[in-house]
């Protein structure tokens, strides 16, 4: 049954979509993506690798209020590899590029990018006609989430929980399942989750996306830069924790925790905390204690439900006592970081009810509060017994771990749908005496 | 700056040449004398293995495309996997002798999917020539490694197996990325 369920685990694997080099590649696009310009271009110019064939609307450029600014129609020059649109005389402002052209073999190829005159540009994510973000990508961010907990939790319970322990090879080979299962989704919601966001930038069909060009997504903006470091670094832990399976030395598992332990800022390095206005080195120090505390408790709570429990009763009652130790300071250092966070983004208590942000914070701080509850249960009630030698063997134990479990796995969806919220705008800041006296 | 596409071809080609080198040896000799080394077991999963992780940098920062970005993933992955079973078969960690099957299914999914993309005729360019010839290779090399699945120690099975991959090393080797095949280059790829 093991067997089968795996055989079909590597079947979906290798059914993704393999290959492809034959179509047009951009080369260059005058002006560049991300590029500040001090002067209006008088036109828009794409340098293809092979002959394309453009439409006359192959080029489609506009201001950020959605005005468009080109003068003309799209023509080809150089034996058809480049494509130049004018453009009208564009006042100060930023400005979003849409391009589609078809290349020789017939596949349609198409792109987007930013550029401003005067102004810095917003990444292509936030590109005039950008939208989403879509229920399937809450979903991918979730097992995203989901994920990065059993990897780095998983890792940190064996480690720090588990140590100096003699353990099961049942147990051995459960937490394998689990930080694998954890490290795989990572790399594959993380290209999924890098691909929707592509396709809320691009607004195209699946069938038109694969052929987009998403290099400015990959090399303009933070999240691409994240997504970069983060694909290549969980193919590095995939690799310690092979290693590490493989030969049998727990040691291995060290460099695996570390890196896991690093690739979890560029959540942090990427995300509101980092890039709204207003953001500082504290709030993205928040957002990962915030995050790496929560991975912690939501992948410790897996592997005791989950793994502990089921493989090694014997280990039941000392991994609870340790973990029982550890999650009251990982709650603790969750919830300072998260207070700070919500005191950092919602400028007025009324924001809570009254923005969006606010509400769904609201009902992740329900669900915490549950599973708060929950844990201190378990803290102030069932550790105590357990250490009286009561209730090891107790089903009613292990069913309460699986629902704090649940809980917490539940709390990361609502996360997921929080970390693309936008916070509320906080109120400008009052200008200086000095300006007002120049002005 | 990322080199030349084609360079990281060369670059896989010659780990190919390793791998195919290393099978090849051992198809020769047998596996009882080619393993009276232990650690000469684990050098062809080893570096499919370590090809495998070597290719998630070439995945990540050539995003021209959306489909080039999720082939070079799946190139990825499929080298480690097959890396990884083969070194847990190897190890002692795998028993099930299922596991030899993730070496045909990961040479059809690829070569497949080398066929299904390419809409040009053998003749377009050199590239479209090579997605034609590395796909029936693969193909090809599926079936003898689900031979060499079935019967482990056959010499003709290995020695197909081992040829394959050094044809592969030799294809990607001829790599180039606008160039004439046999004198053929369409106007419509980059011909003047």
């Amino acid at each position: 049954m093991r067997a089968k369920a795996l055989m079909a685990a590597i079947l979906v694997a290798l059914g993704l979509p393999t290959s492809a080099l034959a179509h047009a590649v951009l080369l260059e696009g005058v002006p560049t993506y991300g590029a500040t310009l001090a002067k209006a271009p008088r036109s828009v110019q794409l340098q293809f690798d092979q002959t394309v064939d453009a439409f006359p609307d192959a080029v489609d450029v506009r201001s950020s209020s959605g005005k468009v600014v080109t003068a003309g129609p799209a023509h080809t020059t150089d034996s058809g590899r480049r494509v130049i649109v004018p453009l009208h005389r564009v006042p100060k402002g930023a400005y979003t590029v849409r391009w589609q052209v078809t290349s020789n073999e017939g596949h349609i190829v198409s792109g987007v990018y930013t550029f401003g005159v005067r102004v810095k540009p917003p990444p292509p994510t936030e590109a005039y006609g950008a939208r989403g973000p879509t229920k399937l990508e809450y979903v991918a961010k979730w097992g995203y989430f989901v994920g990065l907990a059993l990897l780095v939790g998983g890792l940190a319970f064996r480690l720090l929980v588990l140590r100096g322990r003699a353990l099961p090879p049942a147990l051995e080979r459960r937490f394998y399942w689990v930080v694998g299962v954890g490290v795989v989704g990572s790399i594959e919601l993380g290209i999924l989750v890098f691909i929707l966001r592509a396709a809320d930038a691009f607004q195209l069909p699946l069938g038109q996306l694969i052929y987009g060009d998403l290099s400015p997504l990959a090399r303009g903006t933070r999240f691409g830069t994240a997504f970069i470091a983060m694909t290549l670094g969980f193919s590095v832990v995939a690799a310690f924790l092979f290693l590490a399976w493989l030969t049998d030395r727990t040691i291995l598992l060290w460099p695996a925790f570390f890196l896991g332990l690093a690739l979890c800022s560029g959540l942090s390095l990427s995300g509101h905390d980092a890039v709204d206005v207003g953001s500082s080195w504290t709030s993205e120090l928040a957002d990962y204690v915030h995050l790496v505390a929560a991975s912690f408790w939501v992948g410790g709570l897996v592997m005791l439900a989950f793994v502990v429990w089921p493989t090694s009763p014997s280990l039941r009652r000392d991994a609870f006592h340790r973990f029982s130790q550890l999650a009251a300071v990982l709650v603790g250092a969750m919830v300072l970081a998260g207070a700070y966070l919500a005191y950092d983004r919602l400028p007025k208590v009324s924001d809570l009810w009254q923005e969006r942000y606010g509400q769904v914070l609201l009902i992740k701080s329900s669900l915490v509060v549950l599973a708060l509850s929950w844990g201190a249960l378990h803290h102030f009630v069932v550790a105590p017994a357990l250490e009286r030698g009561r209730g090891v063997g107790s089903r009613a134990v292990a069913r309460s771990l699986r629902g704090e479990s649940a809980v917490a796995i539940a709390i990361l969806l609502v996360v997921a749908v929080l970390v693309d919220a936008n916070p509320p705008a906080k109120p400008a800041q009052r200008p200086t005496q000095a300006v007002v006296t120049h002005k | 700056m990322e080199p030349p596409a084609e360079v990281v071809h060369w670059m896989f080609g010659v780990g190919f040449v390793f791998l195919g080198l290393c099978l090849l040896a051992e198809a020769i000799v047998g596996p009882t004398v080619w393993r009276r080394r232990a650690w000469r077991g684990y050098l062809w999963p080893g570096i499919a293995f370590l090809m495998g992780v070597l290719m998630w940098p070439v995945m990540v920062f050539f995003t021209s495309s959306a489909i080039h970005m999720l082939a070079h993933s799946a190139w990825a992955q499929t080298l480690m996997l097959v890396g990884a079973a083969q070194l847990g078969l190897v190890r002692g960690k795998l028993h099930n002798q299922l596991w030899e099957l993730t070496l045909p299914l990961a040479l059809v999914v690829s070569g497949l999917a080398f066929l299904i993309h390419e809409q040009n005729p053998w003749l377009f360019s050199r590239s479209a020539f090579l997605h034609h010839a590395l796909g029936w290779t693969l193909l090809a090399g599926a079936v003898v490694c689900l031979g060499r699945a079935v019967r482990p120690r056959s010499p003709a099975f290995n020695a197909g197996f081992a040829v394959m991959i050094v044809t592969v090393a030799a294809l990607l080797f001829c790599d180039r990325n606008i160039a004439p095949i046999f004198g053929h280059l369409s106007p419509l790829a980059g011909a003047r």
